[in-house]
Order: C-alpha cells, then structure tokens, then sequence
C-alpha cells in the first residue's frame, strides 16, 4: 500500500503476526475512537491512549469488550457492532501512530 | 503531533484514494466545500474534510465569532470546576490543515445557485454545503418572557456572556432565596444539561454555607433524562435544596414576570426569586430554517445514510439541528455525524472511498464533587432514522469509586474532545 512507502521520520511500524487490517477503513472508524482517545498519545487520568499497540493485543482487548469479559460500559457499547474485520482495520490504523 | 508528519501518514490514504475514483465534480479547478457554523458539528466537518482530502477540496468555514465558547462544560464552570477560559476555544488551529476561516454570519443558502450569501453580502458559491447552525430559542414559548428580558432571567443555554451572567446571579442568590428554573420542552439540546446545571447550583449553593436556598425546577415534561440518577443524587446530597415539579403537579407553566421575579404555573405562583433560569424551547438555527430544510418540528430530516437533508442532496445538517433520530442533541453526537458528514462530501467531491455510517455518543453529568453519571449508545442507520444499536446508562447506587473514575473520564473526554474539534 502506497502509505507503507511514505513512513516518515518518528513513525514505526508495528511487526504484523497476521494479514494486516484495511487501513481506509481502520481509519474511518478510529474517527469515533479520538473523541475520547487522543491521536497523539497523551493520555490523561480516566482514558488510557492507545497508539502503537501490537496488532494481536489491540484486537484481543477489543474482542474482550465485545464478549463483555472485559467490563466497561462505553467499550462494551461501541464494540457490540464491531466485527472480527472492524477490529483488524482499528488494530492496524491505531497500531501505526507513534507518540508525539 | 506536527502537521507534516501528519501529512505524511494520511497522504498514503489520501492519494490513494484519490486514484481510485473518478471526481463527481468536473471541469473546475477544486471542488468547494462551505460550513456555516463552528460549533462542534461545523468545525468538525470542516477540519476533516481539510485534513483528509489533503488539499483536493476547498474547505471555507463560515462562523462570526472567533472564540467559541463551549456548552458543555459550562455547567462545570458554573460549578466552579472550570474557569471560563477552559471553556473557550479559538479557531486558528484548524488552518493548517487548510480550513479557510471566513468570521461573518450566513446570511441566506441560495439553494438554485448552490451559493451562501454573507452579512457582507458577498456570495461563497459551494459544491457541498454543510449546516450546523446549532439551535435558535423560541422567545415565545414561555409566556411574558422574550429576547428583552434574557438578561433578568437568564437562559445561558448558548454559551458566552448569558453563562457568565448566570454565574454571577448565582453568586448572589442569598442563603433562604428561590431559584426557579424553567426547564425547556423536547425535542432541546442537551437532555441532561437542565439537570446537571441544578446539580452544580446546589453544589455552589451547599458549599458556601447557602443550605437554606432552594431550587424548583417547573417542566413542561413528564419525565427527564438521567431522572433516577439525578434524583439519587439530589437526595443524597442536597436534602430539601430541591424540588422537581411536572405537568401533573404544576398544571401547565403559565407565564414568567420579569419584573417581579414571578413564575406562575396552573398550581402555584413563586414570587420574588432570587434568580429565574428560563430555558425555552428550540428549533434548529435560523438558517437552516429560512432555506426551507426544516419540517413542521422545526428541525431538519436528514438521510441516516449520510447525514444529507432529506431536502437538498448537496446539503449535509449536523447537530442539534437536525433530527437524529435516537441520537440526542449533543455535542459529542454532532461531532459523530460531521464525521460521517466528512467523508461522504469527500465521496461526492473526490471519489474517497465511503464506508457505512457508523455513530456514537456519551454524555457525563457533574452531581456533586466525583460524582458523575453517563449515558449513551452507539447507532447505526436503521428503517430510515438514525437508531440506537445499543445503549447503556450509569446504575443507581453504584459505588464512589466507579462515580469518581466516571468523572476522571468525563474530564478526560473533554480535553480529548475539543481536541478533536478545534485543534
Ligand atoms: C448547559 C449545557 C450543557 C451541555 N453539556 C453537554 C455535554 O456535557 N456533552 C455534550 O456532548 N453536549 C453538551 N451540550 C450540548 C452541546 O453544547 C450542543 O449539542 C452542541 O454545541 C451542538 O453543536 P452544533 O455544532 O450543532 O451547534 P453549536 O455548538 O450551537 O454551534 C453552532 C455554531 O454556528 C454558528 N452559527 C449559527 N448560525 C450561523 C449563521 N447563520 N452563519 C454562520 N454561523 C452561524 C454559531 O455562532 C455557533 O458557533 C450541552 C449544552 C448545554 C446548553
């Protein structure tokens, strides 16, 4: 994908253990994500940032709201309507940003 | 994060999207965007239609004021959790993505033309227009009050000096004065903000020793947002400071006389308030009333699809403008639909590739010191309204320390938010 070619200073790249999620689409649903968790990584007291995570840990945390075996009122609503692909594009787009 | 490197991580989606659609719009230099309003629907749209199209659309944003001043949260600075300038935001941040800043008020959408025309009486010709003018008050809804009296009885329900004037008539409520608030009728902005704003009153009131003040809260409607919350909270904390009375008690909100202090209802008369907070009912802002993208409820349809008008296929409402269907009159819920917003007008203008709308909300409410309470859902387009896909709201009796993170989230949100928006 032509974004994997303008990786830029500061920007890493997480290693990929699967095929990597659609980006566009990640992209497009981060949208709901950033209004409550900020793009840049700062984070304060209340919601933790969640940038640059490994692939498998984003989606095993997303899957854990969305079975409710992780508690959290706001997280348990909003993945509700995630599916398996959702959670790949959202792991592979959050995964990409670095803390400015 | 810098505004190159941002550039550098979105170029690969921009252009590549670029590539891979044909342009709906032919044969003209760049396609034009305009957003009247910069609240948090406008200056959303405005920055992600900026920001993602990468330079391929003309981007004007259309707002007289140059600070925005935000509602939510002025319940918290009435509360004195937040000073005012916490509240303000400026619009300067947004230029770099390549919003252009245009600080006059919209006149009138020339729909035939696709041109909005300025105060100034100059015209923006657009491809895409989105609208996102908030609410306007209906003076008349609440008899002998009106425009001329917003000063004696305060509605602060748009955010700037009437806020601040609501503060400072708090402060002077004496310790044994009536406070009456008149709560508005739906569809409003905020469901929540009538009563979390007494929740701060009484907050303001308790702690500087006021205990013997009281407030009544006279509603047009049968029931509220959050009831049970407030209610538990209200007991808890602010015994005998308040008393909610409906229809079926006060038999119908009869007039208001500025000049007395009065609030008449079918049941009682209260004279001499210290303070009276009339909140009346809304319609969408005058604009979009005027361009005939409103119905008989005075607000406008939308296409939950895209957040188009259900009236004019090159015009998008956001906010507390239009009807959302289960999505309440939010901030955080016009955000959410100028995010859909966004990326449908670069559909249209750029072929970016579109995805089906997805949206989302969640509103905290302040009661007392680490308590707060939230409600909200996630939705989806559904039998041709915006419709909740699930929802979730706090529990009565639920422990300090689960109210107390609630509240470390709801500032969170707040500096997380306006980032979003304004920066
Ligand atoms: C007391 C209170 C507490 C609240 N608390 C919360 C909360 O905790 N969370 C939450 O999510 N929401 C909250 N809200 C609701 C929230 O403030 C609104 O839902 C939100 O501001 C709506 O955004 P908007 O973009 O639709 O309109 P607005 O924010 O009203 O912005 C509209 C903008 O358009 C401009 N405008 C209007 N007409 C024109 C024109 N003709 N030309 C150019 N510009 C124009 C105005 O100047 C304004 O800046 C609260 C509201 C109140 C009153």
């Amino acid at each position: 994908m032509l974004g994997l070619s303008l990786v830029g200073p500061g920007l890493f790249l997480v290693p990929q253990a699967q095929a990597a999620g659609d980006r566009a689409l990640g992209e497009y649903l981060s949208t709901t994500c950033v209004s409550c968790h900020r793009p840049d990584g700062q984070s304060a007291e209340g919601i933790p940032s969640i940038i640059g995570w490994p692939s498998d840990q984003f989606v095993a945390v997303l899957k854990a709201y969305r079975d409710k075996t992780r508690e959290h009122q706001i997280m348990n609503s909003l993945t509700s309507s995630l599916s398996d692909a959702d959670m790949d594009a959202l792991a592979e787009y959050f995964g990409s940003l670095s803390r400015k | 994060m810098s505004i190159n490197r941002r550039q550098v991580i979105r170029g690969g989606v921009g252009f590549g999207a670029l590539a891979l659609a044909a342009p709906a719009v032919i044969g003209q230099a760049k396609p034009r965007a305009v957003v009247i309003g910069g609240g948090p629907g406008g200056a959303t749209a405005a920055k992600y239609i900026a920001k993602d199209s990468q330079g391929a659309i003309d981007v004007v944003l259309v707002e007289p004021t140059r600070e925005f001043t935000t509602c939510f949260h002025s319940n918290l600075y009435l509360g004195g959790y937040r000073d005012f300038a916490s509240i303000t935001h400026g619009y300067d941040k947004l230029v770099p993505y390549g919003v252009r800043l245009n600080h006059q008020l919209a006149n009138t959408i020339d729909r035939d033309k696709k041109e909005v025309v300025l105060a100034d009486g100059s015209r923006l010709p657009y491809d895409r227009l989105v609208v996102s003018p908030g609410i306007d008050l209906k003076y008349d809804s609440v008899p002998g009050w009106g425009q001329e009296f917003e000063e004696t009885m305060p509605h602060a329900w748009k955010a700037g000096p009437q806020t601040q004037l609501l503060k400072r008539r708090l402060d002077a409520v004496p310790d044994g004065g009536l406070i009456v608030m008149v709560a508005p009728p739906n569809p409003y902005r905020c469901p929540p903000g009538p009563y979390e704003r007494a929740s701060m009153m009484l907050h303001v009131l308790k702690s500087t020793g006021r205990t013997k003040a009281k407030i009544i809260i006279v509603d047009p409607k049968e029931n509220f947002s959050k009831q049970a919350l407030f209610q538990e909270g209200w007991e808890k904390y602010y015994p005998g400071m308040i008393e909610w009375i409906g229809p079926k008690i006060h038999d119908g909100i009869k007039s208001v006389d500025p000049k007395t202090n009065t609030v008449v209802t079918g049941f009682e008369t209260y004279k001499d308030a210290a303070l009276v907070n009339v909140i009346p009912a809304q319609t969408a802002g005058k604009i979009a009333l005027n361009a005939g993208l409103a119905n008989q409820t005075g607000f406008c349809p939308i296409n939950p699809e895209n957040m188009k008008s259900a009236q004019d296929a090159n015009i998008f409402i956001l906010g507390d403008a239009c009807i959302a269907g289960d999505m309440p009159k939010s901030a955080f819920s016009a955000n959410s639909q100028a995010k859909v917003a966004a990326m449908m007008v670069r559909g249209d203008l750029t072929g970016a590739r579109t995805f089906p709308a997805r949206y989302a909300n969640t509103c905290w409410s302040l009661i007392e010191t680490d308590d707060a309470v939230k409600v909200g859902g996630a939705y989806e387009p559904k039998d041709g309204k915006i419709a909740a896909a699930s929802t979730f709201i706090s529990q009565t009796g639920e422990t300090a320390d689960v109210r107390k993170q609630t509240q470390a989230e709801n500032m969170a949100w707040y500096s997380a938010f306006v980032t979003d928006v304004f920066a």
